[in-house]
């Protein structure tokens, strides 16, 4: 049973590290990227009748957005969250825009 | 529950005719009325012709926020459709979604549709993410002391931690899976929404697994 | 402008044909081995990059390049692959402009942001306008659906009791988000400016947002 032995090894290639993230500053849009900051600012934000989430990160580089297609809300994003973000962005005017990107839930 | 399943081919007739011999209330619908032949004769639902993601068909097949909808079709891309306008337009959270490549099932899991991958798929899995009911077990060991689960996390518990759910469960979460991808998490590793667990734990802690799970967010 | 069309059918193909003509760097895409060898065989549409493979997948798009597309166009006769293509297009690989053709006017309703889409074009939905601009006079007509469904190019010939004849453009009282694209004449093409004044039988071209749509309307039809 050597899931029971995991503790003593918690570098092994499929162990769930926490994503290497970069600065938001630095990022160049359309390209893969994980970027990670508290949630600053949550809408609601329908279009073409459907419902979306979009919310806006922030580290010390700046801020970039995401939007999350067909959904309200999602469990345990909410103002002040400490979140990771990673898909490919657009540049969307003077800031990067995030469609539906994994996420990772980070400790407070 | 009313139960709209769209696909009449092996699975969905399958997923069907289970459902029907239950309590549940269930309406097939397939684009080729010759598809129904594999309900049989004794189907206790209803059938109707017709394409699975189109509003009226939903609409006349009784679709609404609490029902449950399995999108079983031969054709992914279908299957994605189906799950997404019944999930965004209709508002219904009981969505399942057969996937045939596990890359587009990645995709389609950040869309936050569960998906059924095709290899590891059975009518009991796709019941199971469907009814989305108390934990049952994926696996007993021959001593019948320990069994695996398998558990799809709930919003509520999205930020409560893996070592946490642990101790209250007695068990121990050997895989968790997120937007398609199996890994081993860590104590620290904090549970999202969605999230597939794999629980290994003793033969009738079910229950623990559950209330674990069903905390509130301001636990954590 | 590098342009990555998905579905070599008749549609597909003459786009292709066009854009590489135009100067574009142009590849076509199609799951049907027997198009593409042809095409290849017969190199046409001359100078167009033919792949085989099946637009639906991201390997297959990160093989022709999508990150590097300006344009992805998901022309196929499938109106659910052509939803997913425009969604993977947009999501995986941040495509700037996504267009995709509508082959069931039932599906038109998805075609816009949801899946990634910025331009649909529904066929049958463009040929019922364009007959309907050939017979009818006086009726606002929608050609054209822009930006995921929210702004639209739409044509009204001017009737005789429309309320914006003999007045000048900057005095007709459109909404601010609207804009007089061209007025059609007599055969041919008057830039609009504010002193323009429109008579009965032109053709006026306007791109208007669905909030502002009805007042347009009434400033031009009644």
């Amino acid at each position: 049973m050597s899931i029971l032995r995991r503790k003593r090894e918690p570098e092994t290639v499929e162990t769930m590290a926490l994503p290497q993230c970069s600065p938001i500053g630095e990022t160049q849009p359309r390209q893969r990227v994980c970027v990670s900051g508290k949630v600053i600012r949550m809408t609601a934000r329908p279009t073409s009748g459907q419902p979306a989430l979009a919310i806006s990160i922030s580290d010390e580089t700046g801020t970039a957005t995401a939007v999350w297609t067909g959904r309200r809300e999602i469990g345990g994003v909410t103002l002040g969250r400490k979140i990771a973000i990673e898909g490919v962005p657009v540049l969307h005017g003077d800031h990067l825009e995030f469609t539906n990107p994994g996420y990772t839930l980070l400790p407070r | 529950m009313h139960v709209i399943v769209v696909g009449c081919g092996r699975v969905g007739s399958e997923v069907a005719l289970n459902l029907a011999s239950t309590e549940h209330d269930v309406i097939v619908i397939d684009r080729k009325i010759e598809a129904f032949r594999r309900l049989g004769d004794d189907f206790k639902g209803t059938t109707m012709v017709g394409v699975g993601f189109d509003r009226d068909v939903l609409t006349e097949a009784g679709i609404t926020p609490d029902c449950a909808v399995a999108a079983v079709t031969s054709g992914d891309n279908s299957n994605i459709l189906i799950a997404r306008v019944a999930r965004e337009t209709f508002g219904v959270k009981h969505v399942v979604a057969r996937i045939y490549d596990p890359r587009r099932a990645s995709i389609y899991e950040r869309l936050g549709i569960a998906t059924v991958a095709s290899v590891t798929w059975t009518s009991a899995r796709v019941l199971r993410h469907l009814l989305a009911s108390e934990s049952t077990p994926d696996w007993i060991d021959p001593s019948a002391k320990f069994t695996i689960i398998e558990r799809r996390v709930p919003a509520s518990a999205a930020g409560t931690s893996v070592g946490s759910v642990e101790s209250a469960s007695t068990g121990r979460v050997a895989v968790l899976s997120r937007f398609g991808e199996g890994t081993i998490p860590a104590p620290a590793t904090l549970l999202q929404e969605d999230d597939v667990l794999h629980v290994v734990m003793p033969a009738d802690s079910g229950a623990l697994l559950d209330a674990a799970l069903n905390t509130k967010e301001g636990s954590h | 402008m590098n342009v990555i069309i998905a579905g070599a059918g008749s549609v597909g193909r003459y786009m292709a044909g066009q854009l590489q003509d135009s100067g574009h760097n142009v590849t076509l895409i199609d799951n049907d081995t027997k198009v593409v060898t042809q095409g290849r065989a017969t190199r046409t549409p001359v100078g167009v990059t033919w792949w085989l493979g099946d637009a639906c997948e991201v390997a297959t798009l990160k093989a022709v390049g999508a990150d590097q597309a300006d344009v992805v166009a998901a022309v196929t006769g499938d109106d659910e692959d052509n939803l997913v293509v425009s969604l993977l297009s947009k999501q995986e690989f941040a495509v700037p402009r996504v267009l995709a053709r509508v082959n069931n006017p039932k599906n038109e309703w998805m075609f816009n942001d949801m899946w990634g889409v910025d331009v649909s074009v529904s066929t049958p939905h463009l040929l019922t306008a364009l007959v309907e601009e050939a017979v009818t006079v006086g009726s606002f007509v929608r050609l054209l659906s822009l930006e995921g469904g929210k702004a639209r190019l739409a044509e009204v010939t001017l009737a005789a009791g429309s309320p914006a004849i003999a007045k000048e453009l900057i005095n007709l009282g459109l909404p601010r988000e609207s804009t007089v694209v061209a007025v059609l004449r007599d055969g041919h093409v008057v830039v609009p400016r504010g002193d323009t004044v429109l008579h009965q039988g032109d053709e006026v071209l306007v791109l208007v947002s669905g909030a502002v749509e009805d007042d347009v309307r009434r400033a031009l039809v009644g």
